[in-house]
């Protein structure tokens, strides 16, 4: 399975890359999404722009109280970091479950949230953080929610001459706790199903699921429900109420009970 | 004999100096990549090759093809009608499968065959495919054999039980997929091709039947081979095409499977379904068996594609005493890739049909599942089976304890799980038809064997040097081991149905016998005394008087060289499996928390590469009963065909596996050996399948055992 | 295009197409042919290589993404064949055909540099991201063990 030949590119500066990028230019940043659909001759643009050399999107630092996160951290990155570990918890806990090592040593972060693979473990996460995502064009810059990044399977709303630059994550409430359960095959596989969950002793819950929608999707009623008081098993049917399918239902729900029994503080 | 030696064979391996297929690398090498079949089901109206296309050598279409090859030749099982619907080489008026290649490009790089492929124009007229075996249009097998009174047995039974089981096609997923590279030496009039390949003999004779040339002008050979279980027996209708291809082009051609090609191509194992009724008197005792077997063969009929049916039918009397029996295979045409031989090659699903319907019957009898199993275990031997077979030996009692011993306590049941156990008997046909071996004493004292099977993983080298050295009071590391390449080794059947040890590690011990008394006759004479006062001692011969000669001694008085054959009935394999079980209720995931594995293999000559290959074929056995399934849609589409969809089991997934071996020797050989190789995959889905039978009360759910499919036994 | 790579310590450069992968880059044009090519989509590590010490899938890298990188092959591993990773594997029977041998001990390596004792559960997970199709991976839960418990006493 050889890709079909394509003119490649690796642009020293952001903009020289955003004046590159198009319809039939797409970027290269870990490639562990892109060049499997490469290899299988399922995409095949006229041109690859190789953004790995744009080292100032690689940053990942705390900045005012947010964690900024380039979109080119490496995934491996993200999981070493003490910063993270300590601070955001959750997102340690997440890119555990992203395929292996050898994957996680070359996918990025901001990759993965490109991709927008419903299976996929950060846009998950990063949802339940209330993360914001910085996007770049010649246009210029726009910082968009979770909600209208994601609009479908494999579907973001970047422009096919925008890039995501970065990642920005609020500070998480004061003594909250976190988790991240998944549910796959074998070991590292795409996930079935999964949930996020952040608890706060004082007033602050969000749970976003994995595999209940083709987008990570929170669960307001659910979350609302905890606040008030209510059982993780309670919180967690509510959560998946809207799922489809006994068994996916029943799946998500026992996902979500779980993870907010592991991050309840 | 006996010893856990570990294998000589990894060195090279594990310093990164194999080789395998693709790492072959030939001066002025074309490569070839294939145009394949975008429909089920479609007549092919015309294949327009490019005008040009950058590197393209030369584009082969099945009319490049007419008057100078045969499609590959059909086995026909012993008393079986099989249609005459052979694979194709290149699909002419018709494609009948996803992936059935229609077109073969050769280029300079492989990336560049690919290029010039998809500019290849084909015109397809679809048709309507048929995807479920249960409206297939057109049988493609037949047989029957029918033994004893089986109407009686089944109006006198006290109960009638069984039910309908079935195993979904899997895919073989060898590690290395498949291959071939062809040079044809016009000159000296000898095509030679390295195929990766289970053994050197079925490709030659397959390719001879292709082209229509005698031996001799074919010469084959196997290279490092990554895994098979089955699914390179038959020369790949890709590898003759690259012969051609090789011919016409005047240059080497190497076809490297990729693995979508694999995927959708190679072909795959299992898609049988069973009705199994058992009569049993009021005691428990089984007195008729009756199984209709429905074969989901795919479009054409390869090589080998109708055995694993017969297979498994001659297998539905398992290790019971089972007066009568009658059994019927239907082997039926759909529109998807042909099956075949993997791992187990009908005798998992032989297991797996007879021991549901026995777990059935013991439930519908309020009898002990175990209990049921000792009432009817044959205890003499050899046993002629209703089906026809007779079994050389075997300890089926002394398994069954092992396997239960093995299998230990379960853990309890509880709010958040069911847990079940579960037992299946196997008995398995293995060995027979013949195997050859050429032994010779070097010039510098090493025995040199030539042995017609050929490894691929299961470590023949160490194996038969083993044998070998025992024999001749050597040192392992003193004798040499050659295998696959036809030049060079001696003819024989193959390397498949756990034969290996049985047949050609017997044919190496004759040889090396008989090349034992030749070395014997000539230190006689060297030493001048009578044979009868020569004797054998450590590293060499010895006379009466105590005057010693080192085989080197007696290599240098001239070369020594004895052939052997050896051919042989069948053998039977046996064991017994015991599986334990959890269901999450929550998640319905299942958990195998324990596998016993006991298997009686005859004679062990390596118990460290024996348990193996018994660990090996397990972990099959769980990947079948906990994820692997060949997917197609209503179109007969494939569904799954890559390692997203299929999922192959990880290091992660692997339960706790206590393996033992009971030995039962074979009278029919010198070594006592029946064969290992498949075991594994044997036991294991009919033990897993009736422990989450147990777990879920009796209900009957097939392989995989999906979440969903668990739920739907739980919840409907 | 040109590139320059570092392979096993040795400077390597050669011209290749942008679409050329880095696991077609070693086995045919540096003739490296240890690496193995098992899927082509990043799921079974059989061509697991090291870029800068860290595994990486070279199925999954363009030739082009290594210019001026170190990269590591089964040939590098270890400069007299006798890494205790391969001697371990060797007496634990962890491997039978061996197509896959070279990308776990690639994968494995750093685990077992890094891990003094590692449970069962981190071996196997350690081992979860290649796959074998012929061992059902015991030996080489085994022989792992055995090499980072070596590489531990130093």
């Amino acid at each position: 399975m050889k890709p079909a030949p394509f003119e490649y590119a690796a642009p020293r500066s952001l903009d020289e890359a955003l004046g590159l990028l198009g319809e039939d230019a797409k970027p290269l940043a870990g490639g562990q999404s892109l060049v499997p659909l490469l290899n299988f001759r399922l995409a095949r643009p006229e041109l690859l722009v190789d953004i790995n050399g744009l080292s100032e999107l690689a940053r990942l630092r705390r900045d005012d109280g947010a964690l900024r996160i380039g979109a080119l951290t490496r995934q491996s990155a993200l999981g070493r970091s003490e910063l993270v570990a300590a601070e955001w918890p959750l997102l340690t806990q997440a890119v555990r479950f992203v395929g292996h090592p050898q994957i996680r040593n070359r996918g990025t972060v901001g990759g993965s949230v490109a991709h927008a693979d419903p299976a996929a473990e950060l846009p998950v996460a990063l949802a339940a953080l209330d993360a914001r995502f910085v996007a770049q064009s010649p246009r210029g810059r726009r910082m968009l929610r979770a909600e209208e990044l994601f609009l479908g399977p494999l579907t973001t709303a970047l422009e096919p001459d925008e890039l995501l630059v970065e990642i920005e994550v609020p500070p998480v409430p004061e003594g909250a706790g976190s988790a991240f359960v998944e549910h796959a095959r074998t070991a590292g596989d795409f996930a079935i199903a999964g949930a996020a969950a952040l608890v706060s002793g004082s007033g602050h819950a969000a749970i976003a699921l994995l595999g209940a929608r083709p987008t990570p999707v929170r669960a307001p009623d659910a979350e609302r429900a905890l606040v008030d008081g209510a059982e993780p098993r309670e919180a967690a049917a509510l959560a998946a109420s809207s799922v489809e399918g006994g068994h996916r239902r029943a799946l998500v729900a026992e996902l979500v009970r779980r993870a907010i029994e592991e991050a309840v503080p | 004999m006996g010893r856990p030696l570990t294998r000589r064979e990894d060195a090279r391996i594990l310093n990164g100096r194999s080789e395998f297929l693709d790492d072959l690398h030939p001066p002025r090498l074309a490569h070839l990549a294939f145009v394949r079949s975008l429909y089920a089901h479609a007549r092919v109206l015309s294949v327009s090759p490019p005008e040009s296309a950058s590197g393209l050598l030369a584009v082969l279409t099945a009319s490049d093809l007419e008057g100078r090859t045969r499609p590959l030749p059909i086995q026909a099982p012993e008393g079986a009608e099989v249609a005459d619907e052979p694979h194709p080489l290149l699909a002419g008026g018709e494609v009948r499968y996803v992936g059935q290649p229609v077109a073969a490009v050769v280029a300079e790089s492989r990336a560049l065959a690919e290029d010039a492929a998809e500019l290849v124009e084909v015109e397809y007229e679809e048709l309507d495919p048929v995807a479920d075996p249960r409206a297939s249009d057109l049988e493609l097998l037949r047989w029957r054999r029918a033994s004893g009174d089986v109407e009686d047995a089944f109006r006198s039974a006290a109960t009638v039980a069984g039910g309908r089981y079935a195993m979904p096609r899997l895919v073989a997923a060898p590690m290395e997929a498949r291959g071939a590279l062809a040079s044809h030496d016009a000159a000296g009039d000898l095509l030679t091709i390295w195929c990766s390949a289970q053994d050197t003999h079925r490709p030659l004779r397959h390719l001879g039947h292709v082209l229509g040339w005698p031996p001799e002008r074919l010469r084959v050979v196997v290279p490092d081979v990554g895994g098979a279980f089955g699914s390179k027996g038959s020369l790949a209708p890709e590898a003759a095409v690259a012969a051609i291809a090789a011919i016409d082009v005047g240059r080497p051609v190497k076809w490297t499977e990729d693995r979508a090609e694999n995927f959708v191509a190679a072909y795959q194992g299992r898609g049988m379904e069973a009705d199994v009724e058992l009569a049993l008197a009021a005691d428990g005792q089984m007195l008729a068996v009756r199984a209709r077997i429905l074969a989901d063969l795919g479009a054409y009929l390869l090589p080998a594609t109708a055995m694993p049916p017969h297979t498994a039918a001659m297998l539905m009397a398992g290790c019971y005493t089972m007066p009568a029996a009658d059994v019927r295979v239907s082997g039926v045409r759909t529109h998807k890739v042909p099956t075949g031989p993997y791992r187990g090659a009908g005798r998992p699903e032989a297991a797996y049909f007879l021991e549901r319907a026995v777990d059935d019957a013991a439930r519908a009898l309020a009898i002990d599942p175990v209990e049921l199993r000792r009432r009817n275990l044959i205890a003499d031997f050899p046993h002629r089976s209703p089906l026809g077979f007779t079994y050389d030996s075997g300890d089926y009692r002394r398994c069954l304890d092992l396997a239960l011993e093995l299998r230990g306590p379960s853990p309890s049941e509880g709010e958040e799980r069911l847990v079940g156990t579960g037992l299946a008997m196997y008995v398995e046909r293995a060995g027979g038809s013949f195997e050859e071996a050429r032994a010779t004493l070097e010039p510098d004292g090493r025995v040199v064997i030539h042995s017609s099977t050929s490894p691929h993983g299961q470590g023949h080298d160490t194996t038969f040097a083993q044998i070998a050295a025992e024999r001749l009071h050597l040192d392992p590391a003193d004798v040499v081991l050659e295998f696959g390449d036809s030049a060079l080794v001696p003819a024989g059947t193959g390397t498949f149905g756990s034969r290996s040890v049985a047949v050609g590690g017997s044919a190496v011990a004759r040889a090396v016998d008989e090349l034992g008394k030749r070395c014997l006759q000539a230190a006689a004479r060297l030493l001048d005394a009578p044979e009868s006062e020569i004797a054998w001692c450590e590293g060499g011969l010895t006379a009466g008087d105590g005057r010693t000669l080192a085989l080197l001694d007696v290599a240098a008085a001239g070369p020594l060289e004895a052939t052997a054959r050896f051919e042989s009935d069948l053998v039977f394999g046996s064991g017994a499996y015991a599986a334990t079980v959890e269901i999450e209720r929550a998640t319905c995931r299942l958990t195998v928390w324990r596998l016993a594995a006991v298997d009686d293999a005859g004679t062990i000559v390596n118990p460290l590469l024996a348990e193996g290959q018994v660990l090996g074929g397990v972990v099959q056995g769980l990947g079948e009963s906990l994820a692997e399934e060949a997917t197609y849609d209503d179109q007969a589409q494939p569904t799954s065909a890559s390692f997203a969809d299929y999922s192959l089991l990880t290091a992660a997934e692997i339960p706790p596996i206590r393996a033992a071996f009971v030995e039962s020797p074979s009278p029919l050989n010198p070594l006592g050996a029946k064969g290992i190789g498949e075991g594994g995959a044997i036991g294991t889905p009919a033990a897993v399948a009736n422990a989450v039978s147990d777990a879920l009360g009796g209900r009957h759910v097939d392989p995989p055992f999906t979440e969903e499919k668990l739920w739907r036994a739980m919840h409907e | 295009m040109r590139i320059t790579v570092e392979v096993n310590g040795e400077r390597y450069e050669r011209e290749v197409e942008p679409r050329t992968l880095l696991s077609d880059f070693i086995r045919h044009d540096l003739d490296l042919t240890g690496t193995k090519v098992g899927c082509e989509h990043g799921v079974c590590g059989a061509c697991t290589v090291q870029l800068d010490g860290e595994p990486v899938r070279s199925c999954l890298m363009l030739a082009a993404q290594a210019g001026g990188r170190s990269v590591r092959t089964i040939e590098g591993l270890a400069e007299d064949g006798e890494h205790p990773l391969q001697r371990a594997f060797h007496e634990r029977h962890a491997l039978q055909c061996g197509f896959c041998t070279a990308g776990f001990l690639m994968s494995l390596e750093p685990f077992v540099r890094e891990k003094r004792e590692p449970s069962e559960p981190e071996i196997r997970e350690a081992l979860a991201g290649n796959l074998c199709r012929c061992t059902g991976y015991r030996g080489m839960v085994e022989a792992v063990g055995q090499a980072a418990r070596e590489l531990g006493r130093g």
